[in-house]
């Protein structure tokens, strides 16, 4: 666990950094599959600053909203670097409507372009997994297991173990021109990829010890990864019934 | 997956569904168990790790000793330029809070620095919150400190509610949070 890195007066946060690290090595490695999916590279790039930039300034502007009477006492906390003072659920619909305004304007076929990202989406959920190891989140139920870490005060599952050895099996599934699963017909990639991302968040949920829970000790991941599994192999069934139609 | 049959493609899926469905049934939990809780650790949902550390006049003061008011401990020391840039924010709030209950606890990392350097900045500034020493460092241990600041939103009940590493913090960020401990709202929260 390094939740920072001290760089000579310089306390740099290793989870941010290891994200942005990973959108980098992603978008890279979308790039190479974006002509596969017949996008141009530059189209994704940008698409992806725009959806960024949305994202962040959507987020800062929900929070606000939330939070009125804080900012009225502190205006100028508005253009703070504080990270913390983001609505993550505010800052994805932004980042969603920003990346989709872009996506028209340019003419982007929707589910090609989604099949360019998921390469990046990939090495992303990778650099999620060591960003929780750095962070000490996502952290484990307790275990006697012989593989068992100690972590906040108690022995645990290595959840973010688990997590980054899922992610990189998924991205080697996946990897542009040698992965088992190409994008040979557009959006099976993408509902495939989104496919095998959720029915890993329905197993490895089981082992965290930081779930938050439903009705009946439900965990609440586990019921939205098992929707989104759902949704996304039927979309996958659809999607080649559309191809095969055409 | 383009190459699977139709018919061998949907039982494959429906067997998938099944057997997530009974893998979330099979790995819910008692939601009347919350043993982070019970746990000392410098996590958020955690109990806070208990210390003793000294104030200015030699006295000491233990964190335990505070249970049933909100309280921010500040870890921080005079030479971090974030941990001087956020303090008149935090004196700013315990002046609006005090009168409710709200303690912050600066809690110097004297292992890294002097009480005259602390004193010195803290009468510069003018705060008025507790200016404490961890001369052992015994704090800074337990709260696993790798970055300085490094400030925790413990409630009423001892548990921690947030964790910020480094800073300055906003002036926004720390009335949300301070409002946020008393509401004691887990839903509040972002």
């Amino acid at each position: 666990m390094l939740p920072t890195l001290q760089v000579g007066p310089l306390a740099l946060q290793l989870p941010g950094l290891i994200v942005l690290i990973g959108l980098w090595l992603g978008l890279t490695l979308a790039e190479r599959q974006a002509g596969r999916c017949g996008i141009k590279g530059s189209d994704l790039y940008n698409l992806v600053f725009v959806a960024l930039l949305s994202g962040i300034i959507g987020a800062r502007l929900s929070f606000l909203l939330r939070y009125p009477q804080a900012f009225a006492a502190s205006p100028f906390s508005l253009i703070s670097l504080n990270p913390d003072l983001l609505e993550p659920f505010g800052g994805l619909a932004a980042a969603l409507l920003g990346g989709l305004i872009y996506a028209q304007r340019k003419a982007m076929p929707f589910w090609s372009s989604l099949d360019a990202l998921t390469p990046a989406l990939a090495v992303l959920l990778l650099a999620l997994g060591f960003a929780h190891l750095a962070s000490g989140a996502a952290f484990g139920a307790p275990s006697e297991l012989p593989w068992a870490i100690e972590m906040w005060g108690a022995r645990r599952h290595p959840s973010q173990m688990y997590e980054i050895l899922a992610a990189g099996f998924i991205l080697a599934l996946i990897w542009p021109g040698r992965g088992i699963l190409q994008p040979n017909k557009a959006g099976i990639y993408f509902s495939g990829f989104v496919a095998l991302s959720a029915g890993a968040r329905l197993l490895l949920e089981g082992f965290r010890g930081d779930s938050s829970l439903l009705a009946a000790g439900l965990r609440s991941a586990q019921v939205g990864a098992w929707l989104l599994l759902a949704v996304s192999l039927l979309g996958s069934h659809w999607l080649k019934h559309q191809a095969s139609s055409k | 997956m383009e190459r699977i049959p139709t018919k061998t493609w949907i039982l494959l899926s429906t067997a998938f569904l099944l057997a997530g469905a009974v893998w979330t049934y099979l790995s819910r939990v008692d939601p009347g168990i919350v043993s982070a809780g019970n746990i000392p650790a410098p996590r958020q949902g955690f109990q806070a790790p208990d210390f003793s550390v000294t104030d200015s006049n030699g006295q000491l003061v233990r964190l335990s000793d505070l249970r049933g008011r909100p309280v921010l401990l500040n870890i921080w020391a005079s030479w971090c330029a974030p941990c001087r840039a956020e303090m008149p924010a935090m004196q700013r709030l315990y002046q609006d809070y005090q009168q409710r209950g709200f303690e912050i606890l600066a809690v110097n990392l004297t292992t890294q620095d002097t009480p005259e350097k602390a004193l010195a900045f803290a009468n510069e500034l003018g705060l008025t919150f507790p200016i404490l020493f961890d001369s052992e460092g015994e704090a800074a241990r337990l709260y696993q400190v790798q970055s300085l600041p490094s400030s925790f939103f413990i409630d009423e009940q001892g548990i921690i509610r947030d964790v910020v590493i480094g800073g300055p913090m906003a002036e926004a960020l720390l009335r949300i949070r301070a409002e946020q401990l008393f509401s004691g709202s887990e839903q509040e929260r972002p």
